[in-house]
């Protein structure tokens, strides 16, 4: 599945980053507002309770109680929205404030009004309008008589009016403050990006032929440093294989102009004119030469190639070193003579590997050295083990120096150290090549030495691993 | 002895039958799986050549098809990749042997050869013989107009294989892999070195000469046509 964009994940996450601070401040905002009204109202009311409950304590007498509700009408008037109900211990209502529009409490309220003389607050709702009561006990002065029930009432209904507005106004505010930081986070997050479109944009501009093309690291923001020198690397190393495959390419196709060529020629001659069939014969078996040596160059370019793209997996096998070099000095052993060069085996060792291929490219090492080697020249091989985990294995003669410049090209394919060099029995010039690759894929490295007296080729290689695996 | 080649390319194909024809074998061409598999099953060979890509069918469900049939000829398998997998695969079919495009056809002869002789009974001779050579395999001795002739090992193993199988052109890759065990493409002047070393041994103080080169193919071993 594919990820989210970034953009959309910045923006989605700018909205909610917003909408969880917006929220939060609304909702404080809200409480803060609240319960700002209640202590007005409360203030207001336990004033009025106050007021009530002196007036109640101040009578001592019947009569006095018999004017009281007078004089708290004239007390209470004017109170805007404010209703006084006083009840008495029967249950039955003493006294009710005018202002007979705005709608009272039930009494049953009074059911909760405690008998200890806490104050008990409340919110109700009557007729479609809010109420914020209290309800207290209130002493009268006279003796033995039962304290009353007094129920205070606010109308708050402007309080709650404008708490729903405040509401509206905060939800609205909130949910614009999310859009616009969601808008904000996606242009942000454009912003922030472009530099990795002008990446992309420069990338699409790169095919085979600008490989040496790379992208700018001193024009991007820091965070984007690593990334586009990562890129800049990719860019250098598939340049450099690239080179190198296009060298190969060219390389190749000159390979095969020349034998191609050369039966073209010979063939267009011998159609010119009639000739013998002992002429005929001759020019087929020619040819049949050349055929021969394209195929062997056929062969060894695919080996090459499997072993580029890692498809050359040896085998694991215990190889006796020495016997598998007293074999190839048995093989090369007419070619030496005929060359007038010895052939000298030193030391022994086993290594885990690949019989058929180890041989291979020790027998491209010999016959290079016995092509190299003057007249009574001796070619050693050497095999050692060499610290506790490694073989080293040097073949040596002796002849004239190679050139240092061409030392690290020598195991390149197609690489002569004579251009000029006929080919004559010589291979392709891709056994070097093909030695390097073989003990590559055991692990190994090849170097090479060249002083005035003496070429020495070194093949490093891992020793069996341990005594389990070398039998498998 | 009958040999039935299926392989799909044209000129391949055509060549195959002339010089198996030529070689002195009867050879019949099939260019497609399933017509390969018909003759491979209604005829009598005594050796299969098949191509491994092969319209229809390709050459390893053949073999099978073949097996399944009871036909249990052997089959040598030629293909253009030389991968290890094919080979593998290949042998654990049942294939007897293997050759990678492109291949001399003197190789080709010479494997389809051996194969044929497997199974037989080799000479049951201490003795090998050609001419007024004579190659003793006990005492390892190689005599030639009753002279002694000095051997190195290879030489004598060289000789012996040139003896068994007289008559036959031996392509340079299968002597380096029989006498010297090499298995791939070497430098094949070192076989020419070999052998020329061998015939100043065998052949240069002698007439007639028996060892022959056949230019772009192979040496062969024969005692020439008395004219």
């Amino acid at each position: 599945m594919r990820r989210p964009s970034i953009t959309l994940r910045l923006t989605l996450l700018f909205a909610l980053t917003s909408a969880l601070v917006l929220v939060a401040l609304g909702s404080f905002l809200k409480y803060a507002v609240e319960r700002h009204f209640e202590q007005q109202d409360l203030q207001e009311l336990t004033g009025k309770l106050e007021l009530t409950r002196h007036a109640l304590g101040r009578v001592h007498d019947q009569a006095g109680l018999d004017d009281l509700p007078q004089h708290l009408g004239d007390a209470l008037v004017g109170h805007h929205g404010l209703s006084v109900t006083i009840v008495d211990d029967q249950g039955v209502v003493w006294f009710a404030s005018a202002g007979a529009h705005h709608p009272r409490p039930p009494v049953e309220v009074l059911a909760k009004a405690a008998g200890d003389g806490r104050i008990e607050t409340m919110t109700v709702r009557m007729d479609g309008r809010a109420l914020r009561c209290i309800v207290a006990r209130a002493t009268v002065g006279i003796a033995g008589k039962p304290p009353f029930s007094v129920i205070l009432a606010l109308d708050i209904e402007h309080h709650m009016a404008f708490t729903r507005m405040f509401d509206r106004a905060i939800w609205l505010s909130v949910a614009i403050g999310i859009l616009l930081a969601g808008l904000l986070g996606w242009f942000a997050a454009r912003r922030g990006l472009a530099p990795l479109r002008a990446m992309a944009e420069l990338a699409h501009g790169i095919s085979a032929s600008q490989l040496d093309r790379r992208l700018p690291t001193e024009a991007v923001p820091r965070e984007l440093i690593e990334p586009v020198t990562a890129f800049n690397g990719m860019l250098s190393r598939l340049e450099d294989s690239f080179k190198r495959l296009s060298d190969f390419s060219s390389d190749l196709a000159h390979e095969l102009r020349t034998p191609i060529s050369n039966l073209m020629t010979q063939t267009q001659v011998a159609l010119a004119q009639a000739r013998s069939a002992e002429a005929y014969r001759e020019i087929l078996y020619s040819s049949m030469e050349e055929y021969d040596r394209l195929a062997r160059m056929i062969g060894d370019m695919l080996f090459l190639a499997k072993a580029d793209h890692g498809l050359i997996v040896p085998r694991r096998e215990t190889v006796d070193l020495a016997a598998e070099v007293a074999g190839l000095f048995e093989f090369y052993d007419a070619l030496a003579e005929s060359h007038g060069v010895h052939l000298a085996l030193a030391g022994q060792a086993a290594v885990a590997g690949d019989k058929l291929m180890l041989r291979r490219a020790l027998s491209n090492l010999i016959s290079n050295a016995i092509r190299h080697t003057p007249p009574e020249g001796t070619i050693s091989v050497q095999i050692e083990a060499c610290g506790t985990d490694r073989v080293c294995i040097a073949v040596g003669n002796p002849g004239t120096p190679i050139p240092p410049e061409h030392l690290p090209r020598l195991f390149e394919r197609f690489y002569r150290v004579d251009a000029s060099r006929q080919r004559g029995g010589e291979g392709a010039g891709l056994g070097l090549a093909i030695t390097q690759s073989i003990v590559a894929a055991h692990r190994g490295t090849l170097t090479v030495h060249s002083d005035a007296e003496r070429t020495r080729f070194d093949i490093v290689l891992p020793r069996a691993e341990t005594s389990a695996d070398a039998g498998t | 002895m009958k040999i039935l080649i299926v392989e799909d390319e044209p000129k391949t194909g055509d060549y195959l039958r002339q010089g198996l024809s030529e070689a002195g074998f009867v050879a019949d061409l099939a260019r497609t799986g399933p017509d390969g598999l018909h003759l491979g099953v209604t005829g009598d060979y005594d050796l299969a050549i098949l191509d491994v890509m092969l319209p229809g069918l390709d050459g390893w469900r053949l073999l099978q098809g073949l097996r399944a049939e009871g036909k249990q000829m052997p089959v040598l398998f030629l293909t253009a990749r030389d991968q290890l997998e094919d080979r593998v695969k290949g042998l654990e079919l049942g294939a007897d042997d293997y050759l990678v495009k492109p291949f001399a056809f003197a190789e080709l002869l010479a494997r389809v050869r051996t194969l044929l002789r497997r199974g037989k009974p080799k000479e049951a001779t201490d003795t090998l013989r050609a001419g007024d050579l004579e190659l003793d395999l006990m005492r390892r001795r190689v005599v030639r107009s009753g002279r002694r002739i000095d051997l190195t090992a290879k030489e004598f193993a060289l000789l012996e294989l040139l003896l068994r199988r007289r008559g036959e052109v031996l392509p340079r890759s299968l002597i380096a892999s029989q006498v010297w065990d090499m298995n791939f493409d070497s430098d094949t002047n070192v076989i020419e070195v070999a052998m020329r070393r061998l015939r100043a041994k065998i052949d240069d103080d002698f007439e007639p000469k028996l060892i022959r080169t056949v230019r772009g193919m192979g040496y062969v071993l024969e005692e020439p046509e008395p004219d």
